[in-house]
């Protein structure tokens, strides 16, 4: 990542998990995202219908296993898999890839993320 | 243009025209006493499904409009004579029959024994007097879905017989809907045993539909029908039955074909709002849906022909299955898919008769 292309975000010790902060990259706007400790940036941009996806909810993914045959489908909250939630539909995102949970042909454009010297930086287009 | 005659046509939506005296005899008791001696006949109360199960209130004579030249529905009772003679008038090579009367059990919530009772005395029955591989009368057995053990008996007793094919879930009245964990053993049993598994749009009492208080037949023969079957559908595509029974064969009987691709449009929508809700699934409900079976009666061929296209696209040629619904009212005969004219030739044989071999293992 050169230093000319990229966007200070800020420090890196002000980030907790779930948190994430908005910048401007060029023509867009970008959501730097913490989630289990790492940054990720996806646009913020829904495509669904491009509402702000990088305000909402940043939780782990909720998913269920089957015992068998006649056995409740248990739920459990999969602490490995972050999401992060649109706040106008509710279409849900992987934190990490940028792609839709339930259907991956929909994704969040991503951009490259880097900590140097306790600084968040975004790499731009 | 193919004709019917020179191929094999496989009709997966025959209604036998039981009655109740036929079934009676074969029984358990105390039915098998105490239904012929209940004076049902007598009291004026007709041979069809309100003497045992709850009412209808639809008039499916349509006021005298329709002659019925090969069966006597739904008062006469057919028998295998009828059928075949049936199965000669329509072309029909292979059929799978499946009990008229039986279309009236999701009226019933209470004594779920009625169901069971008729549906043993039916499969006894349609056993010794109907069914006949040789001859190309297969049968689907009736599952009284209200009663698990009442079903596994049914599976354990149709099993060896060569002529069931698969099972029938009648989806009107079904509570809970069969998607539910409930019912997980009949599929998992019907799994096992390669029987698909046929949802078949229900005919209970117009205040057992999803709706109530229906006033005439044609409401519930557009509607009705079609709640029953879409429900249904929700519920076993979003709860996951074929993702925890990969090899179940699903099909949908008698709603037509045109509520599909709006049904598949809506569910995607709803799932990519809320995925989590349906957390078995692997992929889209919509796109489980388009890889079930449909039978294709009754055909809506008035609709606009590209509509129609557009919907056999979207469930795949090879999904599809004639079925006359014969003899009832509104059967559809094999010319309905040969007639088709966005079809090739390739594409009608399959549907009127591959389709069905290989979903059925005929
Ligand atoms: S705009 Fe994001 S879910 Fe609709």
């Amino acid at each position: 990542m050169s230093a000319e292309n990229r966007v200070e975000v800020g420090p890196a010790a002000e980030f907790e998990d779930g948190d994430a902060e908005l910048v401007q990259v060029g023509r867009v706007e970008v959501g730097v995202i913490k989630a289990n400790g790492e940054f990720h940036a996806l646009r913020n941009q829904c495509p669904h219908d491009g509402g702000p996806v990088c305000k909402g909810e940043v939780e782990p993914r909720l998913v269920g296993e089957w015992g068998g045959s006649g056995e409740r489908v248990e739920q459990h909250y999969d602490d490995d898999q972050q999401i992060i939630s649109c706040p106008w539909h509710g279409w849900s995102f992987d934190v990490e890839t940028g792609e839709h949970i339930g259907d991956d042909r929909y994704a969040i454009p991503k951009y490259d993320v880097v900590v140097e010297d306790g600084t968040v930086y975004v790499k731009g287009e | 243009m193919i004709d019917p005659a020179d191929h094999l046509v496989v009709d997966c939506d025959w209604h036998y025209a039981d009655t109740f005296t036929q079934v009676a005899p074969y029984m358990p008791e105390p039915w098998k006493t105490k239904f012929p001696k209940s004076g049902f006949g007598d009291t004026g109360v007709r041979q069809n499904l309100s003497a045992f199960f709850p009412a209808s209130t639809g008039n499916r004579f349509n006021y005298g409009k329709i002659e019925r030249e090969f069966s006597e529905y739904p008062d006469g009772g057919d028998t295998k004579a009828d059928v075949l003679e049936g199965m000669d008038h329509l072309d029909i090579d292979k059929t799978l029959q499946i009990s008229h009367l039986i279309l009236a059990m999701g009226g019933i919530s209470a004594d779920d024994r009625r169901v069971e009772a008729f549906v043993k005395g039916y499969i006894e029955y349609m056993l010794e007097e109907v069914l006949d591989p040789d001859e190309g009368i297969y049968g689907l057995a009736p599952m009284p879905y209200h009663d698990i053990d009442a079903s596994m008996d049914i599976l354990d007793r149709v099993e060896d017989e060569e002529a069931f094919v698969g099972v029938v879930m009648v989806t009107a009245g079904a509570s809970p809907p069969l998607g539910n964990r409930k019912y997980d053993p009949i599929y998992e049993r019907c799994e096992e045993m390669d029987y698909p598994v046929v949802y078949h749009t229900g005919g209970s009492g117009l205040d057992d539909y999803v709706r109530a208080g229906y006033q005439d037949m044609i409401e519930t023969h557009t509607l009705g029908f079609l709640e029953a079957n879409m429900s249904q559908i929700v519920s076993v595509a979003c709860q996951g039955v074929p993702e925890k029974f990969p090899d179940l064969d699903i099909v949908f009987m008698e709603s037509g074909v045109t509520y599909i691709p709006g049904l598949v449009c809506r569910i995607n929508e709803e799932y990519l709002k809320r995925s989590e809700e349906a957390p078995l699934l692997e992929k889209k409900p919509g796109d489980y849906i388009t890889d079930f079976y449909f039978g294709t009666q009754p055909l809506e061929v008035s609709a606009r022909p590209d509509l129609l296209e557009i919907c056999f696209d979207m469930v795949g040629t090879e999904n599809l299955l004639y079925a006359s619904d014969y003899p009832h009212w509104d059967f559809d005969s094999p010319s309905i898919i040969t007639d088709l004219p966005m079809l090739d030739d390739e594409d009608r044989k399959n549907i009127l008769g591959r389709n069905a071999v290989e979903a059925f293992g005929l």
